[in-house]
């Protein structure tokens, strides 16, 4: 096997027709279906390094259980790139659909993923409702039968959800724009975007400045900071998501496991480590330092629904930044205010699971200018005329 | 960690066996397990992570990950510091079927297929190959096994502690820091990772100078130093909030400041089969030697480039060992050891031997010309790795310095020091001295009046010296790496990556630390980086053509040493804790069926729903509602916060009247409902839903913390009062015979609230009626909780008055057509087209939570609407079923019930406003069929009030 190089590095050109700030999956994604279009005099520009925000934090859940027809559809369409990239990028990015169970604890929790399961049924998601001999089945290391304080009452149970390997999708998109001849730049920072007469004119970096009159700004927890740029705030705070790993061990735990009630989550990986998380802090900050809270939290809760890792470790915690929206779905599309400035934001803890959808239906909309149908609920301005999108019940702690 | 290691002792050993893979071994009282393998001459005790190479012990300080084994059922047990105990039962990991033969060694051979990130190349095409491949990957994966025998019933516990000084290390830097600090009048905490006091210089004798041993009882006895052994500190977090673990207990440590005297630990050399057994750090030969009282039978080869190399010489050779040969990388050095035969100038190239170390090529640093030792065990001693991860946790920013090859703190965190070896001076004499420095100034800090927080750097005027000398301009750039090679050059040993993986990978386009971490998985195992980072640094900086600065270093997150689930949960058997309100013993006496309700327990029923219902429908029933959320709102302000808070108006609530309101937040969405009661001109009594008690109060606390100059004090009253609900045709009479108050419809009108005595107790009444009828929601202290109901339950006999649960609730209320928010209501649900447009008054002057929003969807219109419905079939869906039109998503119902007012079912449901209307008809997909509703607009029950104003 001769290995090959990924992406090259590149001079900074004074010109592109589009210029994409955060080199996360969905700058990336965005960067790669572009050049598929035929745009390809495009940069995708990164502060650090491909894959240093979310796109390397989150704990690459993939699914599409969503509860609103709008969020169901648009994160169907992203199982099903998901389940393609693997052949489209030709690296293996080690996609394992494992199952996805979301617990309910009491009779509110049940009702809730009843709903959403009859729901996604309706669209033609695989998603049913099992019960606890059937969730023992499928887990037999979960404790639905022992002593709890919230036993397991029900779960959603979501076969194609599962997890992937999140750098490999990274690499591989920043491969796939680096062959379509596209330029990733690493190690460049946005640090003005000037606009004349409403429209953007060039963006400013730390590496000099390049003309454009289209800009994407990717950049999740520091969207809000690049919006400012352009003199658009958007409704967005930014809070802490804090997860885990532990030292390996062998394989016993194929599904991910949800639990709302418990506020906690894990998933093993083909290395063995077993991957957990909580929800978001509460209070809005950038700070990427874990707290010990989270652990104590984390560790209490796991181990109600397996008691049996108590002696397992944990090897290393970390933050990410996610940019939350108020209701819980992200803003793409463009501003009226501002001609040429596009945003693919607002992606919080659901981001990573969304790349290819939201990177295949944004270069649609960059390319052609034109909104495509599936992108509409999840414009800005839903916030001025007050069309939310529901997507809270599903979305907040269940990753 | 390794707390059961007793301290050095000087008593008669004991002897003892424990089985390692089915093989008894003897062990001495204080020796570790890996001390007693090694005199039993067991030196594979693991398998590597990916080539299934054998590994032996390198590092004995619970570092490195050779020595991880399953013991007595916990898997990933680093044996060097864990003692060994009677019986002990230790197994081998990640091998089969033998830790001595294992036949996954294959891989070994095979690792040209198998190069850097081969899973990302391969495996992929067809599709349907990954999941075949990916269960056989599973199948090999991982390292110990999970533990089904042991469930969470560990003896844990957790302990919170305040000090002036954190001290985290017991070494000198560590001793003289915190005599230093306690001298001066503060208070230490002093924690040390070891069984006993003195760091490194307890195995290494000849450093240790006689005063050690008065320094440390020095210590030891001082009565404001609190000395914390065979503890870790795992994180240092915000604000110097210190997580330390001691066995089976966590410590949570809030120092004022920190000082990190935290030391070094030995890295080890690259070069080929590094990783063979007997390849050994100089430190981990010496704690074998002095505190495990081991033997190295045969000839040993040291290599290093400083002075610990020749004390270890020295000292192995005083215990029998012969020493073939020193190899010193530097060309002069100040050391020598007499009658040893020494190669200076010369470095380690290659191991030779397939289990074992049998000989060790070595060369000049050039590489040439190759000359082979024969021996048995190879010593490092080739410089250190600074344990600085705490420093860069909490924030200090450090830089690599050549002069000393390893990173120092150019600007230290606030209220954080460093002292000793972590900061380069490894001599003792400096290390004593920047200990006592450093310890001053941590209480300087603290005592001067403007509590100066920072470490200035200035104060560091102790000279750094140049350990070793090997860093001439002649030298390479990092002389333990090895030059040239065939065979692997083992970088990490937690997953196996060579020098040529790593270069491979920069090769490829991963040339940035991080990325290179991610896709070689260097330092992503269970050492994190603490045998491997310095090296895998330098082999990125050379091979980018970078210097060590430049490349920077990975993250360093906690914990500090893995942690154990288990300890960090704590003393938790329900690990949810669980509330019970005052008349809980009640309940349960009365047969009540309880049911969680957040962490309270709530009785659901006592009899049957139909007999609940028909006692408070006809004559009088009591239901528990303490779990209510409870707040108390004082000051001059309150009604100004109250109107910015809710929708609805409040300066025109009048003293004795009680109102009921919605919470909505900025976007006009349905957070909350209660009631609003005014029991005095600045005095306000509210409820909130059992579910939202914690969200509201810190909802009010969050917005009040903007408003300092508003005179509004809460108080959280939630657990103070216990509260039931009275409800019934005849609960006025019941009321009447506890209470001297005119209880009569004119004296107590409805939505009155008033403070009066009911059965000898103060209580505050409010005449609201949640489920439809006259009722009365009674507040009382909690302690006289289960007083009172039990004397309304006496006082409602002679009308057969009825406990109720929240079942005969929940329909009683769905009659009336009553949200409950978070059951009826979603992340989507503004009053407006929750049916409840009159609670909103855009008409107020001032601002409130949410104006902007209701306003805007009102001119909107509605989209959506929460109706009631009633089925035209006697069947009861599911509360999930949707709401379908043209057979698409049109809505859900929320709440279902079989209602005797309507004489049938009856519901809430979201649907689309167009078919909102009174009579209007809505499918409803009940069992995969569609099932006709008709929109209700009144209530199904007393639609004109009457009874409930009665």
């Amino acid at each position: 096997m001769v290995s090959q190089r990924m992406w090259r590095e590149h001079e900074l050109k004074d010109q592109y027709d589009v210029v994409i700030i955060g080199g996360g999956v969905h700058g990336l994604a965005t960067a790669y279906y572009l050049t598929k279009l035929g745009v390809k005099n495009i940069a995708v520009l990164e502060a650090k390094y491909i894959g240093f925000g979310g796109s390397g934090r989150n704990t690459a859940i993939v699914r599409s259980n969503y509860r609103t027809p709008e969020g169901i559809a648009f994160y169907d369409l992203s199982v099903k790139l998901y389940e393609q990239l693997a052949a489209d990028l030709d690296f293996n990015v080690m996609f394992s659909q494992h199952g996805h169970l979301t617990l309910a604890h009491n009779e509110r929790g049940v009702t809730g993923l009843t709903e959403r399961a009859n729901t996604n049924q309706l669209m033609g998601v695989n998603s049913r409702i099992i019960f606890p001999q059937e969730i023992q089945q499928i887990v037999p290391d979960l404790n639905v039968f022992g002593h709890s304080r919230f036993p397991i009452q029900a779960a959603l149970y979501h076969p194609p959800g599962g997890i992937i390997r999140h750098d490999a999708v990274v690499w591989a998109y920043a491969r796939g724009v680096d062959r379509g001849g596209g330029h990733v730049h690493q190690k460049t920072e946005v640090t003005a975007i000037e606009v004349q007469n409403g429209q953007v004119e060039a963006v400013d970096t730390n590496r000099g400045r390049i003309k454009t009159k289209m800009v994407l700004n990717a950049t999740a927890g520091y969207a809000g900071l690049i919006s400012r740029m352009v003199g658009l705030e958007i409704p967005i705070e930014t809070h802490p998501l804090q997860a885990a790993v532990t030292e390996p061990l062998k394989p016993f735990l194929n599904s991910v496991i949800v639990s709302s009630t418990l506020h906690v989550y894990v998933s093993q990986t083909d290395r063995g480590e077993l991957v957990l998380g909580a929800e978001v802090d509460d209070h809005a900050s950038y700070s990427l330092r874990g707290t010990l809270a989270f652990l104590e939290g984390a560790a209490i809760h796991l181990l109600e629904l397996f008691p049996h890792l108590a002696n397992v470790k944990i090897l290393r915690q970390w933050a990410g930044l996610c940019d939350m929206t108020p209701d819980y779905s992200p803003i793409m599309g463009g501003t009226p205010d501002v001609k040429g400035f596009y945003m693919t934001v607002g992606w919080g803890t659901y981001g990573f699971k969304a790349g290819p959808a939201s990177g295949y239906l944004m270069a649609e909309l960059l390319a052609s200018g034109k909104t495509p149908k599936r992108l509409e609920p999840f414009a800005l301005t839903r916030f001025y005329d007050d069309c939310l999108v529901g997507e809270k019940a599903a979305a907040s702690v269940s990753h | 960690m390794n707390e059961q290691l007793s301290d050095d002792s000087q008593a008669t050993p004991v002897t003892y066996e424990f089985e390692f893979d089915g093989q008894r071994v003897r062990a001495e009282s204080g020796q570790t397990v890996a001390g007693a393998l090694h005199s039993a001459g067991e030196h594979i005790v693991s398998r590597s992570f990916k080539y299934h190479r054998p590994r032996g012990l390198l590092c004995m300080s619970g570092r490195c990950p050779n020595c991880i084994c399953t013991v007595d059922g916990t898997p990933n047990v680093r044996i060097c510091t864990q003692a060994a105990k009677p019986g002990m039962v230790v197994k081998s990991q990640n091998a089969w079927p033998s830790v001595k033969f294992d036949l996954l060694r294959i891989f070994d051979k095979l690792h040209r297929l198998m190069p850097v990130g081969f899973y990302y190349k391969r495996m992929y095409k067809p599709r349907w190959m990954w999941p075949v491949w990916e269960k056989v990957i599973r199948r090999i994966a991982g390292l110990g096994k999970l533990d089904r025998s042991h469930g969470a019933d560990g003896v844990y516990d957790k302990q919170n502690l305040f000090t002036d000084v954190a001290v985290i290390g017991g070494g000198l830097a560590g001793l003289h820091a915190a005599l230093a600090a306690a001298d001066a009048g503060v208070s230490v905490t002093l924690i040390d990772d070891q069984p006993a006091l003195g760091g490194h210089l307890r195995h290494d004798p000849e450093l240790a100078e006689s005063r050690l041993n008065e320094l440390i009882s020095r210590v030891a006895s001082h009565p404001a130093i609190n000395v914390i052994s065979s503890a870790t500190v795992f994180g240092c977090y915000d604000e110097n909030y210190l997580g330390i673990q001691q066995g089976q207990r966590m410590i949570r440590l809030r120092a004022a400041q920190v000082i990190a005297a935290t030391g070094c630990w030995e890295r080890p050399l690259v070069f080929e089969n590094n990783d063979l057994p007997g390849v050994m750090l100089a430190s981990a030969a010496q704690r074998l030697l002095h505190l495990d009282k081991c033997r190295f039978p045969g000839e040993v080869v040291i290599v290093t480039d400083n002075a610990q190399g020749y004390r270890a010489a020295k000292q192995l050779r005083a215990a029998g060992t012969r020493i073939a040969a020193i190899v010193d990388v530097r060309d002069n050095p100040p050391e020598s050891l007499e009658g040893v035969r020494r190669f200076l100038g010369h470095t380690v190239i290659s191991a030779s031997g397939s289990r074992h170390v049998g000989g060790v090529v070595i060369a000049p640093l050039a590489g040439h010309p190759k000359q082979t030792l024969s021996c048995r065990w190879l010593v490092q001693a080739v410089g250190f790795t600074p344990a600085n991860s705490l420093l860069y946790q909490n924030g200090c920013k450090l830089r690599y310095d050549e002069s000393v090859d390893q990173a120092i703190v150019i600007q230290h965190a606030p209220a954080m020091h460093s002292a000793g070896a972590v900061n380069g001076l490894h001599d003792p004499g400096n290390a004593a001295a920047d200990g006592q420095r450093a310890g001053k100034a941590a209480a300087e800090a603290l005592c001067s009046p403007c509590h100066r927080v920072s470490d200035p750097p200035a104060e560091n005027n102790l000279e750094i010296p140049r350990h070793g000398g090997h860093k001439e301009e002649e030298s390479p750039p990092c002389h333990y790496v090895a030059p040239s090679g065939a065979k692997k050059k083992f970088v990490c040993l937690c997953e196996d990556v060579t020098e040529k993986d790593i270069c491979d990978a920069i090769d490829e386009g991963y040339s940035n630390i991080e990325t290179l971490k991610r896709y070689s998985t260097v330092s992503m195992g269970p050492c994190q980086g603490k045998m491997c980072q310095a090296a895998a640094i330098a082999i990125c900086a050379r091979h980018n053509g970078q210097s060590i600065a430049e490349t920077g270093v990975t993250t360093a997150r906690p914990p500090e040493q893995p942690l154990p689930l288990g300890v960090l949960a704590g003393r938790a058997v329900h690990f949810s804790l669980v509330r019970r309100t005052p008349m809980h013993a009640w309940h349960e006496q009365h047969g009540a069926k309880m049911g969680d309700a957040g962490n309270w327990k709530r009785p659901q029923v006592y009899t049957s729903v139909t007999q609940e219902y028909e006692a408070v429908r006809q004559r009088a029933g009591l239901i528990d509602v303490s779990t209510l959320g409870k707040i108390e709102l004082r000051g001059r302000d309150v009604v100004k916060f109250l109107e910015f808070i809710y929708p609805n108006r409040f300066a025109n609530l009048k003293v004795g009247r009680v109102r009921y309101g919605v919470i909505c937040d900025d976007a006009g969405i349905i957070l909350d409902d209660g009631t609003i009661a005014r029991l005095g001109e600045d005095r306000f009594f509210l409820t909130t839903t059992t579910g939202n008690a914690d969200a509201i109060d810190s909802w009010f606390r969050w917005w009040l913390a903007a408003r300092p100059q508003w005179d509004v004090r809460l108080t959280n009253v939630s657990g103070s009062y216990a509260a039931m609900n009275l409800a019934g045709p005849r609960s006025r009479e019941v009321l009447k015979k506890l209470t001297d108050a005119d209880l009569s419809r004119d004296a107590m009108p409805y939505l009155a609230a008033s403070e009066i005595q009911i059965a000898g107790v103060p209580a505050i009444v409010l005449r609201i009626g949640f489920v439809g009828e006259l009722g009365y929601e009674i507040h009382v202290p909690a302690q006289f909780g289960q007083h009172v109901w039990e004397a309304i339950l006496e006082a409602g006999r002679e009308f057969n008055i009825a406990p109720f649960g929240l079942e005969a609730q929940r329909l009683l209320r769905l009659e009336k057509k009553h949200f409950l928010p978070g059951v009826d209501t979603d992340a989507l649900s503004n009053p407006l087209e929750a049916d409840l447009p009159w609670i909103v008054k855009l008409d107020k002057e001032d601002d409130f939570i949410g104006k902007r929003s209701l306003a805007r969807s009102l001119q909107r219109g509605s989209r959506n609407k929460l109706v009631a419905f009633q089925l035209n079939e006697p069947i009861v869906p599911d509360l999930a079923s949707l709401v379908l039109t043209n057979g698409k998503l049109g809505g859900r119902i929320t709440s279902i019930g079989q209602s005797p007012a309507a004489g049938g079912t009856i519901g809430l449901a979201w649907i689309p406003a167009s078919l909102s209307r009174n009579g209007d008809t809505i499918q409803i997909q009940i069992n995969g069929r569609l099932v006709d509703a008709v929109v209700h607009d009144e209530p199904f029950y007393d639609p004109s009030g009457e009874k409930l104003k009665s």
